[in-house]
């Protein structure tokens, strides 16, 4: 069990759960194409892996019609905590060389299973990442910082790499695969480890209330002026008005050129 | 309640004062350059430690940081791409719950987005836990007489024996305006229902172009087929955060405005004065979107 | 030749293949049923009427199990002008009762579920997977099906093609001699979400009960015809419009459904109601006219694929129709299996079975009727003609006294132009058809 892909059974976010539409979310599935990429290059076998419930075999027969080898699936409610569902999959792939995963999951979206596992594993780990390439004993990773900045990363062997959705687009399984897939035994297993349930309390969202930096003043009275817009001009902020096309353009560009983003 | 903070040569990740804020000036710089990065925080950090590191590894620094937060009960890190690294690093060798993604926390109360932004979760956490604190979420106040912070440096003269491993880092790589993504874009142009034809989106990319601006789109627009789901600015599509947004023929929907960030200029052009984009604007211009954009082409192409 | 893959290949997972699916595996036949879409129903659509008495054989007690929105115990007609409406309303409590009668429902819901049955009974579903050609003999006879996957090709005794209107498998294997743009129609329908008790007091209904309304006049200058229909939570409204005039009045059908949903009789239905869903899909029309050869050597046709579409204008089953055909296409293929020959002789059962049944005696009996209903004189001048008799017997015109009926007729009929032989003979012919 050298190469492994960690694969989450999810639908579609933002709508009520609903098997029909559930599946690999676009990053597990570049995962898994990952992994499916390195097991043919280097000479081994992928190992399909997921913590969930009997729905979560879908995802299993998915990897299977596309080459993975084996399917493992931790039983467990998809409620389960990430923190747990890494010590689940750690316990099970002990001795893992590559673990694949996607950068986060679409309903959960913490992105820390991988880390997680990692730890586990005492693993190097490369999350997030936007392109690999694959070498014989290495991995290139290119992962994401602030502002627009890049890492490259040279990773080595036991390694959790997590990808975005879009960097790997997985093969189409062949008609044969898929049926044979179809009908394979998936590997159920207890999960042996504690699964916690955190207790959420749901509401829709709204965002928080930001806290501004104090306006520049030296006296409260000043504060409240700048605060109050009492002594600037209007022109600037929250301007509306009822232009044809040609003005609105020019407006545009006047305004574009007064904050600086075009040189005059 | 202590934040984490991972500093590269002096500059503070996104959501690193928040963090910091977040605890009320309790902070532990890591990185390098964490003094000066200490110092950027003034107005905001009350007592931080700093510990000196040059390159980010965060196997070896979780097994470091572990042992110095041991008696933290709270303990928030900036939901930054370093800060969510690390984070569950230190989960881990703490043996604490992490909650990943916070928009709020405080001793007694976590609340998560969940499901693409559309839900807030609310926790009751134990006493001790880890968790990351999304950017953008908070806002910070500086204060303008606060005391100047205490510092100490707490940088270890050797690393502990530790069984993590890392990664090698091979380079950090600058930004590229070119294949600039979405989400990191400083300036973006984006477009809504009101086009009115698939070819508008060619028109938004050639101005975008000229005004160094990346295209964006409404959902309805992604689900038209016109862009790829990745141009979705929004709570199901890609959280945006420019200093500059053109919106053109777009509503402002909430789940369209929540992944905009905090752009300091926004324009919007919509035949309806009263939608709520209108009222974010700095300037809303009540006209056609479609022939505001012929016009908006041709003056760009004679100015360049 | 080889052993083939499978003994039967049902090429797509709407209520016809499903059914084909069903019988097949149920006597034991190895099955597989391909669907292009991510699951059977995900892409399909129709008005919202279902008639599923056909089930009873193949799944006792259907209505305990079945994903249905409300049950139809009201069915009105409607004619309408610009300014007027003349509605003919039934409403029956047997339809609210085991066996029932007619039920709304999703076909994503439908579909899904029928499909269940078959995967139950043995079948293997494979979706997304698309069927893009036929694999033939040396000799012409269909062995199988080409698909879109890699390593595609899966041959078969006998494959059944469910792939529905404009069916692209009967046309490959020549069966449709003259498939036209005359013979189908255009059915747009929009999905609108409405809080249940506000559907329940607007329709007069309660619990589970629902209500289907057909339109005629209400498609403006464009020949067709509406329909609106409830759903739980939800309302369908559409419209079913003729593709050549569609074409000539250069009109864009969303502007046909909005001009419905705008009419004064339609408007309070389905005021406030938010747009959930846009669709449009063809419906074959022609009835019998363009029906192909539903039998070639290894291979049966069914359901809309054999247009088999009961679309007589606003009177509109198909999925019942579906779903018959197709129980008969795959009790043809176990027959022909069994008795190992596969050829068009060995696969006569299936001919048999449709002709002895209503699948196509009511194609028969209704076989005028689409041409009459979607006529110029009954789309744009019968029903302005029979509003203006009813406005003037239901006018209070006093002093004046009230004018006889007959009068009143011949009056009417002659000024919206109808020519007196006309008029007999489409009564005639409607009289055939649906008496
Ligand atoms: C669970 C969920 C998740 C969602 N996630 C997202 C998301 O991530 N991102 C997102 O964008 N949306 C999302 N949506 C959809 C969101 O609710 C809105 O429907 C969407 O943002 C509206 O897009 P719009 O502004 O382009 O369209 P509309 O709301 O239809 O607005 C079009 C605007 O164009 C104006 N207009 C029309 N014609 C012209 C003209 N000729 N000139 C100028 N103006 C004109 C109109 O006045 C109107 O203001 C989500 C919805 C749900 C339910
Ligand atoms: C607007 C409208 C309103 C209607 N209203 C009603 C109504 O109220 N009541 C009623 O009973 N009927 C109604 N009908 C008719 C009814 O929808 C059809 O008669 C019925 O769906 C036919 O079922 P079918 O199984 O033959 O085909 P379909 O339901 O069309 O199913 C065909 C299946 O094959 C799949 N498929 C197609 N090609 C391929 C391929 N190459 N490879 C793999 N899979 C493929 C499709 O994805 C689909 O799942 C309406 C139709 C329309 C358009
Ligand atoms: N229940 C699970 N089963 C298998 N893999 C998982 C599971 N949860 C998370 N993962 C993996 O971890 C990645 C990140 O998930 P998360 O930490 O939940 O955002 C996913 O893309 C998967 O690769």
């Amino acid at each position: 069990m050298s190469i492994v892909a960690c694969l989450k059974w999810v639908s579609h976010p933002g709508e009520p759960h609903d098997e029909r539409f559930s599946g690999m979310s676009p990053a597990d599935q570049s995962a898994l194409e990952f992994a499916l990429r390195q097991a043919e290059q280097l000479g081994r076998d992928v190992t399909a892996i997921t913590v969930g419930p009997s729905g979560a075999d879908k995802v299993l027969r998915d990897a299977l019609a596309c080459g993975a080898t084996h399917a493992i699936r931790i039983d467990a409610p998809t409620t389960a905590a990430g923190a747990d569902v890494a010590t689940a999959i750690a316990s099970h792939i002990a001795g893992a060389e590559w673990v694949w995963c996607g950068d986060y999951s679409l309903d959960r979206g913490a992105g820390s299973v991988p880390a997680f596992i990692a730890a586990h594993l005492l693993a190097e780990q490369a999350l997030g990442v936007i392109a690999a390439e694959l070498h014989d004993g290495s991995v290139h990773a290119t992962r994401r910082l602030d502002g627009g900045r890049r890492e490259l990363l040279e990773v080595h062997a036991p390694a959790v790499v997590s990808v975005e959705g879009a960097t790997a687009r997985l093969r189409r399984a062949g008609l044969h695969s898929l049926r044979t897939a179809n009908n394979a035994s998936i590997d159920v297993v207890p999960a042996t480890t504690p699964m916690h349930r955190a207790e959420f309390m749901v509401r829709p969202y709204r965002p928080r209330a930001r806290e501004l930096a104090a306006p520049p003043g030296d006296s409260p009275l000043d504060r409240l002026r700048v605060l109050t817009d009492a002594a600037t001009s209007s022109a600037a902020r929250g301007e509306k008005v009822t232009l044809a096309p040609a003005d609105a353009a020019e407006r545009i560009m006047r305004a574009l050129r007064d904050w600086g983003y075009l040189t005059p | 309640m202590i934040a984490v903070v991972v500093v590269r040569d002096g500059q503070l990740p996104s959501g690193g004062d928040e963090a910091v804020a977040e605890c009320d000036g309790r902070a532990l710089l890591v990185g390098s350059g964490t003094a000066a990065a200490a110092a950027s925080l003034t107005g905001i950090v009350r007592h931080a430690t700093t510990v000196e590191f040059a390159e980010f590894r965060p196997g070896a620094w979780a097994s470091t940081l572990a042992p110095m937060l041991q008696h933290e009960t709270a303990v928030v890190l900036p939901g930054s791409p370093d800060g969510r690294d690390l984070a569950p690093r230190l989960a881990a060798l703490l043996h604490r719950p992490l909650y990943a993604g916070a928009i709020s926390v405080s001793p007694d109360r976590v609340e998560l987005t969940r499901r693409g932004g559309t839900e807030i979760h609310q926790t009751h956490p134990g006493p001790e836990f880890i968790a990351t604190l999304q950017p953008g979420v908070r806002g910070v106040a500086t204060s303008i007489d606060a005391p100047t912070p205490d510092i100490v440096d707490a940088t270890p003269t050797h690393l502990p024996r530790h069984e993590q491993r890392d990664a090698t880092v091979l380079a950090v790589l600058p930004p590229d305006p070119a294949t600039i993504d979405l989400a990191e874009a400083p300036r973006i142009i984006g477009g809504g229902a009101g086009l009115d034809a698939v070819a508008r989106i060619e028109q938004l990319v050639h101005i975008g172009n000229a005004l160094g601006a990346s295209m964006g789109a409404t959902r309805v627009v992604t689900d038209r087929g016109w862009v790829p789901h990745e141009r979705q600015i929004g709570t199901t599509g890609v959280v945006v955060d420019p200093e500059l947004y053109l919106a053109f023929g777009v509503s402002g929907a909430v789940q369209h405005t929540s992944g905009l960030g905090d752009p300091v200029h926004i324009v919007s052009v919509n035949t309806d004065g009263h939608c709520p984009m209108m009222q974010l604007a700095d300037l809303a211009i009540v006209s056609d979107a479609n022939e505001t954009l012929d016009h908006l082409a041709r003056l760009l192409d004679e100015a360049q | 030749m080889s052993q083939p893959d499978v003994d039967v290949v049902v090429v797509g997972g709407g209520p016809a293949g499903s059914c084909a699916a069903i019988v097949a595996a149920r006597a034991g036949l190895s099955v597989v049923l391909l669907e292009r879409g991510p699951f059977p129903g995900s892409k399909n659509m129709y008005g919202g009427v279902v008639y599923p008495r056909i089930l009873d054989e193949l799944i006792p007690n259907w209505w305990e199990e079945a994903p249905i929105q409300r049950w139809v115990t009201r069915r009105s007609t409607m004619m309408l002008t610009d300014t007027q409406a003349l509605t003919v309303d039934f409403r029956s409590e047997a339809w609210g009762k085991p066996p029932y009668n007619g039920a709304t429902a999703f076909r994503p819901d439908w579909d899904h579920w029928l499909a269940g049955y078959a995967e139950a009974a043995g079948a293997q579903l494979l979706t997304d997977t698309t069927v893009v050609g036929l694999i033939r003999d040396a000799k012409g006879a269909v062995v199988g099906v080409r698909t879109d996957r890699p390593d595609g090709d899966l041959t078969a005794r006998v494959v059944i093609a469910c792939d529905g209107v404009n069916s692209f498998l009967a046309k490959e294997a020549g069966l449709y001699e003259h498939a036209d743009a005359k013979h189908f129609t255009l059915g747009v329908k929009e999905t609108l979400s409405l809080p249940k008790e506000v559907i329940d007091e607007r329709f007069a209904v309660r619990d589970r009960h629902g209500v289907d309304i057909e339109i005629l006049g209400g498609t403006g200058k464009v020949n067709g015809g509406g329909f609106l229909y409830t759903g739980l939570d939800t309302l369908a409204v559409g419209v079913v419009l003729k593709l050549p005039k569609l074409a000539a009045q250069q009109q864009r059908p969303e502007q046909l459904v909005a001009g419905l949903k705008a009419h004064p009789a339609i408007a309070p239905l389905v005021q406030g109601a938010e747009l959930k869903e846009y669709s449009a899909h063809l419906i074959p029309e022609a009835g019998l006219t363009m029906m192909p050869k539903m039998t070639t050597s290894g291979m049966l046709v069914a359901g809309d694929a054999a247009a088999l579409c009961l679309a007589a204008g606003i009177w509109l089953e198909g999925v019942n129709f579906a779903m018959a055909s197709g129980m008969y296409a795959g009790e043809a293929a176990v027959e022909a299996v069994h008795a190992g020959d596969v050829s068009e002789n060995g696969l006569r059962g299936y001919q048999r079975r449709l002709s002895d049944t209503f699948v196509l005696k009511d194609h028969r009996k209704l076989r005028r009727a689409p041409e009459l209903v979607l006529s110029d004189r009954v789309q744009h001048l019968y029903p302005g003609m029979i509003a203006n008799v009813a406005e003037r017997m239901f006018h209070v015109d006093n002093p004046h006294p009230k004018p006889g009926v007959r009068r009143i007729l011949a009056q009417e009929r002659k000024k919206a132009g109808v020519r007196r032989r006309d008029l007999l003979r489409d009564g005639w012919t409607g009289f055939r058809s649906f008496g």
